[in-house]
């Protein structure tokens, strides 16, 4: 199933959406093409593309939703979640660690680094790191199961807060300036888009 | 990794990272000798003491901030967050939106990790309150008596009969939409003053097949208005708009969190609110009696005298404060019983449109499980059905399923068409529970608190007969792809409430056994877990404390 394209576009033009909330979401539409890393050297910040690039596979866009960004920026300001589970060590090292111990787990299965790999090969790797199976010193130091369900995790949340892929499943819950009226099972407003087959 | 980025780990203003090289470091430190040094400040040391500081404003601050402002009393309530103007600020975006968490590090640890943040801690004035889903069931009698019924955790030192008032006056002040008959509990004297909330898909699909498999359920108590409402202190507040947006801020004030409600009415009644203030010190005179605090107001540290504290910051920095000052800790019982309610959730997909971003999350509830027959624990719980924002969704379904990929893609392509259940289930306080402070600090410098949490035999079984059950139901309504997420939800115990100061912090109205003019009040001194959503039991804690206050000082005069 999949809604019409231009969906969530042409609501953010609208005064269905607030001030507050436009600024939210055209802010990741607007994010320029290139980005700088300022936490991650470069060769990691390139690790960490990688991964995101298999972990949500975008092939159908010309240009993907960046999502390594998000990381960065957030372990460059020092910023938190409000938690973190205990056996991992702090964001910061967790991150340069695990980024690490993929590279480690990809040159102990291929012998080339995860950047080196094609797709399958790139895939084979993050399926040992997502059943905790994945080879390497840096796992020694890192919890596996804890990293990869916070990498995913925030990769994901980082992807679907995108506008672009909030229209692809077919959210517009950002267009609630005249609140909800129809809100039972198969009730929908005029500009809720529908499925298409 | 170098030590110096230890302290600045989860933080929104990360200290400078120290110079590493040493020529540049003692280079710059020549040149900076001859610069006369900025000289610390003298804190003030303003002569007006007040009557009271209330510390937080959230569900246990905000109710006795107003109760004692009405007495006539000189009230100052010390919020660490900002004050926000939700119509103009509070964005449809859950991203947007997470200055609304105490974002803070806390350390989750044991078997059965917490998660903080976005799930359980709140910031602004108005406290968590800003984010609550606004579920607002009456506890019912037996619940505070889960030692007399079944001989584990802990009684409480009143029953039902002493908070109902309270409960009555919330109802109708905070104009709570509710069915005209609750199908449990003791009956209410009066009725909820708005109807319902109308029933979302989710609510729907688990009305229609509770009533297949003869589960009673009911439309959900919720603090959001169904029609526009007469807010004394504040005006008319409008109907909900159904954004669904409750757990990621109101913009419209129908919900009633505290910052259009209480503290409003506080306000004018004199109460000076102090947002961005973070206490650090709570200080004492040589008889142990608490003479003021010290607070980081915008960076600058401030002083505020008074007669008596009101610690109301929630069950993770009401120990943390109590730690740290090293203050009320004869019982021993401080940071102790931490509970966390069992709130495992059930999802579905369904061929219909559910659209789950539309409508309160809750309508629909059942507390038909609050003692189910024949059950091998102690405790009950209730069910709720439960829509949900995508982003929300999208990391659970990560955390949870796992799913990576095209896969997930695919998965996250069904969303409007997924609906949930969840339990909110009684959790016993066990002694491998509980809060300490960590060595870690802060970029405030402060030690991170560690909370342990492991569900013990009592809070699995009980996830085990409400797994089995939210899955019929979901079964029965015509689920696919059927899974489970558990989660353990409201943090609750840490400075208990009780009989005796042997084993509670506080004694039944609040007031501490320790400390002569101390007073607590959140849901850090629920005895026990209670097998309901707790904000309503908080604020008629926080109005019952008020009036004990009130009365115990008119004595005294």
């Amino acid at each position: 199933m999949t809604y019409p394209e231009g969906t969530v576009h042409a609501l953010l033009q609208t005064d269905l959406v607030t001030e507050a909330t436009r600024t939210a979401l055209q802010a990741r539409l607007d994010a320029p093409a290139h980005y700088e890393p300022r936490f991650f050297d470069a060769d990691t910040y390139q690790v960490l593309r990688a991964v995101a690039a298999r972990l949500l596979p975008q092939p159908e866009r010309a240009r993907p939703i960046e999502l390594a960004p998000v990381i960065d920026a957030r372990l460059a300001e020092g910023r938190s979640d409000g938690w973190r589970y205990d056996v991992l060590p702090p964001d910061r090292e967790a991150y340069r660690l695990g980024l690490g111990g993929i590279n480690q787990a990809a040159q102990k299965q291929f012998q080339q680094d995860f950047r080196e790999l094609n797709e399958a090969q790139q895939d084979a790797v993050v399926e040992q790191l997502a059943a905790g199976k994945a080879a390497g010193n840096n796992w020694m130091q890192l919890n596996q199961g804890r990293f990869f369900e916070e990498l995913l995790a925030e990769l994901t949340e980082a992807y679907y807060a995108h506008p672009l892929a909030q229209e692809e499943i077919g959210y517009v819950g950002m267009a609630d300036v005249p609140g909800w009226t129809r809100i039972g099972l198969n009730e929908l407003e005029p500009r809720e888009p529908e499925e298409q087959p | 990794m170098p030590d110096e980025e230890v302290l600045e780990e989860g933080v929104l203003n990360p200290v400078k990272p120290e110079i590493q090289d040493p020529l540049l470091k003692s280079l710059l430190k020549e040149e900076a000798a001859p610069v006369e040094k900025e000289q610390p400040q003298p804190l003030p040391d303003p002569t007006d003491e007040v009557d009271c500081v209330v510390i937080g404003t959230g569900a246990g601050g905000a109710p006795l901030l107003a109760r004692l402002a009405m007495a006539g009393l000189k009230v100052v309530a010390l919020e660490a967050g900002p004050w926000h103007n939700p119509s103009r600020d509070f964005a449809t975006d859950e991203k947007a939106q997470e200055f609304l968490f105490w974002n803070d590090e806390r350390l989750a640890a044991g078997q059965d990790p917490v998660a903080f943040g976005k799930n359980n801690s709140g910031t602004g004035v108005g406290g968590s309150t800003l984010h609550y889903t606004a579920y607002t069931p009456r506890a019912q009698d037996d619940d505070f008596h889960i030692r007399r019924d079944f001989g584990v955790g802990m009684d409480w030192p009143f029953g039902y009969d002493e908070l109902e008032p309270y409960y009555e006056e919330l109802e109708q002040f905070l104009g709570i939409s509710g069915p005209e008959n609750y199908p449990w509990g003791k009956p209410r004297r009066r009725p909820y003053p708005l109807a319902p909330l109308p029933l979302n898909g989710a609510a729907q699909l688990m009305a229609r097949a509770c009533q297949q498999l003869g589960i009673r359920t009911s439309p959900a108590a919720n603090a959001s208005l169904s029609a526009r409402y007469y807010q004394e202190g504040v005006g008319w507040r409008e109907a909900c708009t159904n954004r669904g947006f409750c757990q990621a801020g109101c913009s419209t004030g129908a919900k009633a969190s505290m910052d259009v409600t209480f503290l409003p009415l506080a306000v004018g009644h004199g109460a000076d609110i102090r947002p961005n203030s973070f206490v650090t010190e709570i200080e004492r005179d040589e008889s142990g009696r608490i003479t003021g605090v010290v607070y980081q107001q915008n960076g600058l540290p401030q002083r505020q005298k008074c007669r008596h504290l009101f610690l109301c910051a929630g069950a993770v920095e009401t120990p943390r404060l109590l730690l740290l000052n090293e203050l009320a800790l004869n019982s021993g019982h401080v940071g102790k019983n931490f509970m966390a309610h069992t709130g495992l959730q059930v999802w579905g997909t369904f061929a219909e449109d559910v659209r789950p971003y539309k409508g309160i999350p809750g309508a629909l509830i059942s507390e038909d499980m609050h003692r189910p027959p024949q059950a091998d624990f102690a405790g009950g719980y209730l069910l709720q059905s439960i829509g949900i924002m995508p982003v929300t969704f999208a990391g659970q379904v990560a955390r949870e399923r796992k799913l990576w990929g095209q896969p997930l893609r695919a998965y996250m392509r069904q969303y409007n068409h997924a609906a949930g259940i969840d339990m909110h289930g009684e959790c016993l306080p066990h002694a491998e529970n509980f809060l300490e402070l960590a060595e870690e600090k802060d970029a405030r410098g402060l030690p991170k608190p560690r909370i342990h949490f492991t569900n013990h035999e009592n809070e699995r079984r009980m996830m085990r007969h409400a797994e089995k059950l939210m899955r019929q139901i979901w079964t029965q309504a015509g689920a696919q792809d059927i899974w489970s997420f558990p989660r353990n939800a409201h943090l609750i115990g840490t400075a208990r409430m009780g009989l005796s100061g042997d084993d509670a912090v506080v004694n039944a109205d609040g007031k501490a056994f320790d400390v002569p003019n101390l007073y607590i009040c959140d849901n850090s001194v629920f005895p026990s877990s209670l097998s309901v959503n707790p904000a309503l039991t908080i604020m008629a804690l926080s109005l019952r404390t008020a009036d004990k206050f009130l009365e115990a000082r008119r004595l005294v005069s």
